[in-house]
């Protein structure tokens, strides 16, 4: 394809300045998404870990612009995030893999998860599975819904999970529309740490925070 | 989880208010299902009208104006449950602020058997005021058991205090030799020849002491 060497190491810090923009029309795709070589996962140690830094900041930037919490790497290669039609170049499953396998390992930041039990984590990697991109992880989320319940004055209060994620009162926030797995996740964290208590039975949780 | 520790945190008031909230939850999870079947509803009907199949097209919209009647039930329903709900979420508030107003109350009884009921006040004010009048008492007395002779004392005391503190004003040094005339010459040699012959005298009476 193109040339190993034409893929400057220098790239990398220029993905991190991309553009987030919530409306998925005007979304600014960051300028390494128009370097061709970009999409060839490059074997040069040095050049592979920038490269790999860099497809991890877009993959973040792509999935926050466009409020993807996790995404099934078989439906999201024809779309944009893996494919750019106007170079027609895209990103192959394998490499697609390695990098969410990248991006969820410690060099990667853990900013990806894959779905599925704990034991499961290869038999998910073979079937090319789901996984969490966490532009925000866990931890990070359970901050940001501790101080939209404080900022809401909704300390003591009892509200439904899907209150949360779904109603209209959340609209705006950034944790809309999340999926009750990682929000059971997210305030798994919460329970940890004794701000809160899940309580109800199984589909008709609701949360209380303290 | 049977967690003892944090389960005593949730009480059988929130568990019924999380109830109430999943029926809310439902019945707008229902209306969203609603929405939805009215608006393909919608379309089938202008499907049908495209093809010329006005019954077909009435049917649909017959469909559509049923669901439509089921959403405003839901609607009417859905604003009795959050009242019913912000109702109980009241009723807790203000159980809270009874709460408080008992435990301010009882805080202020405390005190207020601490100070001994308002005999004890009434009894504590009169004492403080004896005693007062025996101190005035006693200052009066002091004040008339001076004499004059201790007030002139006293005077003369804060006099010489007063000049301590101010500086005494002490007279100018001469500028100029003093200037003598020939009587007072004489005198004062007259008097230093006296005065040496005084000094030899005591001189002399003290050496045999030495010897």
């Amino acid at each position: 394809m193109t040339s190993i060497s034409s893929l400057p190491a220098s790239s990398a810090p220029s993905t991190t300045t991309t553009t987030t923009t919530t409306a998925q029309d005007t979304y600014i795709f960051s300028p390494i998404y128009s370097f061709p070589p970009f999409f060839t996962l490059q074997p040069n140690p040095i050049t592979r870990s920038s490269q790999l830094q860099s497809w991890s900041a877009h993959i973040q930037s792509y999935c926050r612009a466009h409020r993807l919490f996790s995404i099934s790497l078989i439906d999201a290669l024809p779309t944009p995030l893996f494919t750019n039609a106007t170079l027609s170049r895209a990103l192959s499953l394998r490499d697609a893999k390695a990098v969410v396998h990248w991006m969820s390992t410690k060099d990667g930041g853990n900013r990806a998860e894959w779905t599925g039990r704990k034991g499961d984590v290869e038999a998910a990697e073979t079937e090319g599975g789901r996984a969490w991109i966490y532009w925000r992880r866990p931890e990070e989320w359970a901050q940001v819904i501790e101080d939209w319940v404080d900022r809401t004055g909704q300390r003591g209060t009892v509200l439904t999970l899907y209150e949360v994620t779904e109603s209209d009162a959340t609209r705006r926030e950034e944790f809309w529309g999340m999926e009750g797995e990682l929000l059971q996740r997210c305030l798994g964290v919460c329970v940890k740490k004794g701000k809160a208590q899940i309580f109800g039975g199984e589909g008709s949780e609701g949360v209380k925070f303290f | 989880m049977g967690n003892t520790n944090s389960a005593h945190k949730i009480s059988a008031q929130d568990k019924a208010i999380l109830d109430m909230k999943n029926q809310r939850d439902k019945l707008h999870q229902y209306q969203k299902r609603i929405t939805v079947l009215t608006t393909r509803e919608k379309e089938i009907a202008k499907e049908c009208l495209a093809n010329g199949d006005t019954t077909r097209a009435k049917l649909a919209l017959r469909r559509k104006k049923y669901q439509e009647s089921l959403l405003a039930k839901t609607d009417a329903q859905l604003a009795q449950l959050e009242q019913l709900t912000s109702d109980v979420e009241f009723a807790l508030v203000q159980k809270d602020v009874l709460y408080g107003l008992q435990q301010g109350t009882s805080v202020l009884k405390a005190i207020h058997t601490e100070m001994g009921g308002i005999e004890n006040v009434e009894k504590l004010m009169g004492e403080s005021e004896e005693a007062r009048a025996y101190q005035e008492e006693i200052s009066q007395m002091l004040a008339n058991n001076m004499s004059n002779q201790d007030e002139d004392e006293v005077e003369d005391e804060l006099e010489a205090l007063e000049a301590e503190v101010n500086g005494v004003a002490l007279p100018d040094a001469p500028a100029k030799q003093p200037e003598f005339t020939t009587e007072e010459k004489a005198q004062m040699a007259k008097a230093r020849a006296q005065r040496r012959a005084r000094e030899r005298a005591a001189e002399q009476a003290s050496q045999p002491m030495l010897a």
